[in-house]
């Protein structure tokens, strides 16, 4: 009844293979669009800052990895690191004076080339070592940061983020730096949407399934691989540059830790891997979810209703992280991206119950 | 730099090691019999530590601490196969990794939470006089660590020459045939999993001894991990040997470098050691090698 | 797995329910203009997890107090406790959000996380505290207007212990070896250290030990080789016992070991004995409970049974820093609202700030004066001695090297208009 699968036939190849071939799907897509574009019209400051802008940029971060993981099938666990190399040669490019558009596609080439070294630890292995690797990694590219003084500014080791135009139009105010981050998300969701209509998807998920398979009918999976790292590469490092610059507006080493690293593959997983509607899904649960929850205990707590001291109650978020971890992984290894798409299924046909779809 | 500081360096990285590899053994056991690499054994160790400075605190003199500690970190491994890793069964190795690490975050949360963030302290009464050698001193808990670890990795050792011993080997090697010849390999996993429990608390008592039980115990994970990788994912003698390379490497090195660099370079001679391994030879010294077939 | 339709849309709705009343529950506290808030944003699950719980439980306590004793100039103090786990944007998140509560003063105490949110509390014109941590150039106040670290930072720490050393035995041709922590706050003395090396004619040596501290064998074998005459520690947390210890067991004598202010009763008791004593250390509040505010607060709070925690932590170091810390935030709020008026504002509030001259809360601390050039007050201390059950003051309050200090603040301010945007 909602979907009004009734009635839509296409008589040409192009309207059957759209990316949303029924209008319903058509219209929610546009629903979420505007309200996206109109979100400075209606939310308060607060909300727009706190909660939806670094939603956004942490989507895209997600989207980047699970192009990666999801999509290529390699696993990464230092994308912190990817991100931080980004963000700190926007700065320090920024700074230098280049023009903001040209410092984040310096920054994300940058990203990308250091990426690929990480991807020549994947030509190697797969599977746990790789997982090793591009810890190890992580940990290089940290210490890299924090002792070269050139890089992190010193002992005091804060940049502030210069104030920047982005095509003519000064990114200074909230509602500026806002739509910086949403043109950027909206760009990587329509990659990341098409990606398995091009060729280039298609190798990266014959790699991913079985990569000696793919390379007997042709595939070349060096190339693959290393081009999946490169463009995952890019796209975090340009990410983690807008990150500095909407969001923290200054870069600190402790900003793309190996925690960071975890927490982007918690969000690819907890969305479902390989999924685009699953990394806004699952970065939002990972980034909300402790928030929302520590907001329900604080004011229990600070009313005498639950006896818990300060202390742990600072851990509560902590565990409730790693319990929605496990828990997720338990129940739904597929991720959120399988219970909305479960959801959407019985909408399909609804009032009826079954769908061939 | 004459020759004592370097033997200095050698002997303190080497019980360093060890005790590094009490903690790689514990991984270790563990991916023999599931194939699971456990990224929570840092936070097991954190707990191991804290349960057994709250047995000392009820008044137990520190070895029934440990000895009740050790049974109380048998039956959490148990219980951790019983709970999460069941339903994993089939699951692919991410899922599981991935399970490893929620776990120990939520540890890292639910241990410091509940029994208190200042660091505790753990008395082995060794006493911090250390042992003289010319002119190279050794410290004694480091002394102790070492030799707590050699007798943990002579008693895996025997273990595994055990009838369950052997069922685990087998288990190790292949989950289906084991279970054709009625080898329950949910129990060998449960075993292998305490047996990693036991390793935690060897493992936390010393650390926590050396620098206080808090939570940064679970940051050992990064240098067992290098003496796992070095050494071999599934193998013992290899856990050892690796363990005392990482721990002479990330001692004798740091020590002629970091003067030069003016900063520490302990954690980028980890990294170096896990890259090169991987790198060079990615099954470690003593790592048996995978072949998948299509 | 297959799930019932029916419990998905019922989880679907309890969820949207439990999202609405988090993301709702933040900002619903009524927007008075009676109580003073102060958001004390502090790292309870990471870095500074040695600190926080006995510094956070002493800054209630004092609040309890105060508000028990009729406020400040009668508005009651509303404190606001949060986790920000020592990672800058849950920081941020966690000030906006306080901010938008209402809350006029900050405390991080997390350098990363106080860094990061300086630019922002700048801008919002809300005075934030950094006591004893933060960066070095934050104490002038022309460049900071709105950060007050109150407090000696850790070059005014570092160029005491130099003096009470020149003092006790001279520093000329004297060996010094500096053990610290591989990390900004344990590298920041050094430009200090080494400035005076020069015109004091010490040998100065450091030796970094990585993050975070629990193995540095490496390092003592190589400070034993030094055979310094005295050895500076500068780490927090675990670390200092293990420094400690490992000083010790290198055969140095635990009465020419000098530390940051970051050594509490918690580190040294762990040591049996006679072990430790005579290690000494930088301090900025006096420890025990003998002065007057801590003796109210044990007779008022604690003996009540409103304290917050153990009450055998009342008089340790850090929970005397906290109550020293919100003792000041509550002056500086008290002289706003009498010559400013209500109703309490951010800028009023360091207007407040620049007024205190020669505060001592009581014999706490040090006579503090703020003015609108220098926020660290001064950078007052003393050194202290562990006598095997306290912490005992060898000297009376004073500064050191002062000008030095500054020089070098003037210094970090020239590089950084160099590298300053438009």
């Amino acid at each position: 009844m909602f979907y009004r699968l009734s009635g839509i036939h296409h008589t040409r190849y192009a309207s059957a293979r759209q990316l949303w071939p029924l209008p319903a799907d058509r219209w929610q897509v546009a629903a979420v669009f505007v309200l996206a574009v109109a979100a400075p019209l209606y939310m308060s400051d607060l909300y727009l800052s706190s909660y939806m802008l670094p939603w956004l940029v942490w989507s895209t971060a997600t989207l980047a990895l699970t192009l990666l993981m999801g999509v290529a099938g390699q696993l990464h666990f230092g994308f912190g690191a990817v991100m931080a190399i980004g963000a700190y040669t926007s700065i320090h490019l920024t700074q230098a004076g280049v023009p903001f558009e040209f410092a984040l596609l310096a920054a994300g080439l940058l990203a990308a080339l250091i990426g690929c070294l990480f991807g020549a630890a994947a030509l190697r292995v797969k599977g746990l070592y790789l997982v090793m690797a591009t810890l190890a990694m992580q940990f290089l590219v940290d210490w890299v940061i924090v002792n070269v003084k050139a890089i992190s500014g010193g002992a005091v080791a804060t940049l502030q983020a210069p104030s920047v135009e982005f095509l003519w139009l000064p990114v200074d105010t909230l509602v500026a730096r806002y739509y910086v981050a949403l043109l950027w998300a909206v760009i990587v969701t329509l990659l990341m949407l098409n990606i398995k209509r091009t060729s280039f998807g298609r190798a990266l998920v014959a790699v991913r399934d079985k990569d000696f398979a793919a390379a007997v009918i042709g595939v070349n999976i060096f190339k693959y691989k290393l081009l999946a790292f490169f463009t995952s590469s890019f796209l975090g490092g340009v990410t983690g540059a807008i990150l500095a610059f909407c969001f923290y507006r200054a870069v600190t080493p402790q900003q793309f830790s190996f925690d960071i690293s975890i927490q982007l593959v918690a969000m690819v997983l907890v969305g479902g891997l390989g999924s685009v509607i699953g990394a806004f899904l699952g970065a939002g649960f990972v980034l909300l979810a402790p928030i929302v929850l520590l907001n329900i205990v604080a004011p229990l707590v600070e009313a005498g209703w639950l006896p818990v001291s300060a202390s742990l109650m600072a851990h509560i978020p902590l565990m409730i992280y790693g319990a929605m971890i496990i828990g997720f992984l338990l129940f739904e290894p597929l991720g959120l991206a399988k219970i909305y798409d479960n959801a959407r299924k019985y909408f399909l046909v609804w009032p009826f119950r079954h769908t061939q779809s | 730099m004459n020759i004592e500081f370097f033997l200095e360096l050698l002997a303190n990285g080497a019980l360093t090691g060890l005790m590094y590899g009490m903690v790689a053994l514990g991984i270790v056991l563990i991916y023999k019999s599931s194939g699971v690499l456990n990224f929570a054994q840092g936070a097991m160790v954190m707990t191991a530590g804290y349960v057994t400075w709250l047995l000392t605190s009820f008044g137990l003199s520190i070895y029934a601490a440990v000895a009740l500690g050790i049974v109380a970190l048998f039956a959490f491994g148990l219980l951790i196969e019983r709970l999460l890793l069941r339903t994993l069964v089939g699951q692919p190795i991410i899922m599981i990794v991935m399970l490893t690490l929620g776990l120990d975050i939520f540890l890292r949360g639910l241990v410091p939470g509940i029994l208190g963030t200042s660091p505790k302290h753990l008395d082995l009464g060794v006493g911090m006089a250390p042992l003289v050698l010319g002119d190279v001193f050794i410290n004694r808990v480091y002394l102790l660590g070492g030799v707590v670890a050699l007798a943990l990795f002579a008693l895996a050792a025997l273990f595994f020459r055990t009838r369950l011993g052997t069922k685990l080997r087998a288990v190790s090697d292949d989950h289906v045939s084991s279970w054709s010849v009625g080898i329950s390999v949910e129990h060998a996993v449960a075993v292998s999993w305490g047996l990693a429990g036991i390793c935690a608390v060897g493992a936390g008592t010393i650390w926590g001894t050396v620098q206080g039980v808090e939570w940064s115990l679970t940051a050992l994970l990064f240098p067992a991990v290098a003496v796992v990788i070095l050494g071999g994912i599934d193998s013992i003698p290899g856990a050892l040997l690796g363990g005392i390379v990482v721990g002479v490497l990330g001692s004798v090195i740091p020590g002629y470098v970091d003067p030069l660099v003016g900063g520490s370079t302990r954690d980028v001679v980890t990294s170096v050691v896990i890259l090169l391994t991987i790198m060079i030879r990615p099954y470690g010294m003593f790592g048996r090698e995978d072949i998948e077939r299509v | 797995m297959r799930h019932s339709i029916r419990t998905l849309i019922g989880s679907g709705l309890a969820g949207a329910a439990i999202l609405a009343a988090g993301l709702a529950g933040g900002a619903a506290h009524a927007q008075d203009k009676a109580p003073i808030k102060a958001a004390t944003l502090l790292d309870f699950t990471r870095v500074y997890t040695f600190l926080t719980d006995e510094y956070s439980q002493g800054q209630q306590d004092y609040v309890k107090l105060l508000n028990l004793e009729g406020g400040v100039g009668g508005h009651p103090v509303d404190l606001i406790v949060r986790d920000q786990g020592s990672q800058p944007q849950q920081g941020i998140a966690l000030y906006n959000q306080a901010r938008d509560e209402g809350a006029i003063f900050f405390d991080f105490l997390s350098t990363p996380v106080a860094n990061a949110v300086m630019p922002r509390a700048n801008e919002d014109h809300l005075p934030m505290i950094t006591f004893a941590h933060g960066r070095a150039d934050a104490i002038d106040g022309q460049r900071f207007p709105f950060v007050f670290p109150s407090a000696a930072i850790y070059r005014s720490q570092a160029a005491l212990l130099l003096q009470y050393m020149d003092e006790h035995g001279g520093l000329k041709d004297k060996k010094i070896a500096f053990v610290h922590i591989d990390s900004p706050f344990g590298r920041e003395p050094i430009a200090l250290l080494e400035a005076m090396s020069k015109t004091k004619g010490f040998t100065l040596k450091t030796f970094p030990y990585a993050v975070p501290g629990t193995e540095q064998s490496a390092a003592w074998t190589d400070v034993r080789r030094f055979r310094p005459d005295n050895v500076i520690i500068w780490g927090a947390g675990p670390g200092q016992a293990v420094s400690i210890r490992g000083a010790i067991s290198n055969g140095i004598s635990p009465k020419s070991i000098y530390s940051v202010i970051w050594l509490s009763e918690t580190d040294m008791r762990s040591f049996q004995g006679d072990a430790v004593v005579g290690v000494k250390r930088f301090t900025a509040v006096n420890t025990g409970a003998d002065s007057a505010i801590l003796k109210r607060i044990s007779e008022k709070v604690v003996a009540a049974g409103k304290g917050t925690g153990d009450a055998k932590v009342v008089g340790s170091t850090y929970y005397n820093i906290g109550v020293a810390s919100m003792a000041i935030m509550a002056q500086a709020a008290r002289q706003a609202l009498d010559k400013l008026g209500p109703p309490l504002t951010g800028d009023k509030l360091k207007a407040g700030f620049e007024m205190i001259k020669d505060f001592d809360a009581e014999g706490l601390m040090p006579p503090l004066t703020i003015t609108d050039k220098d926020h660290q007050g001064g950078g007052w201390g003393r050194v202290s001695e562990w006598d095997g059950s306290k912490w005992v003051p060898l000297n009376d309050w004073g500064h050191a090297y002062q000008d030095v200090v500054w020089q070098l603040v003037r210094e970090d301010a020239e590089k950084a208009a160099k590298e300053a945007k438009k």
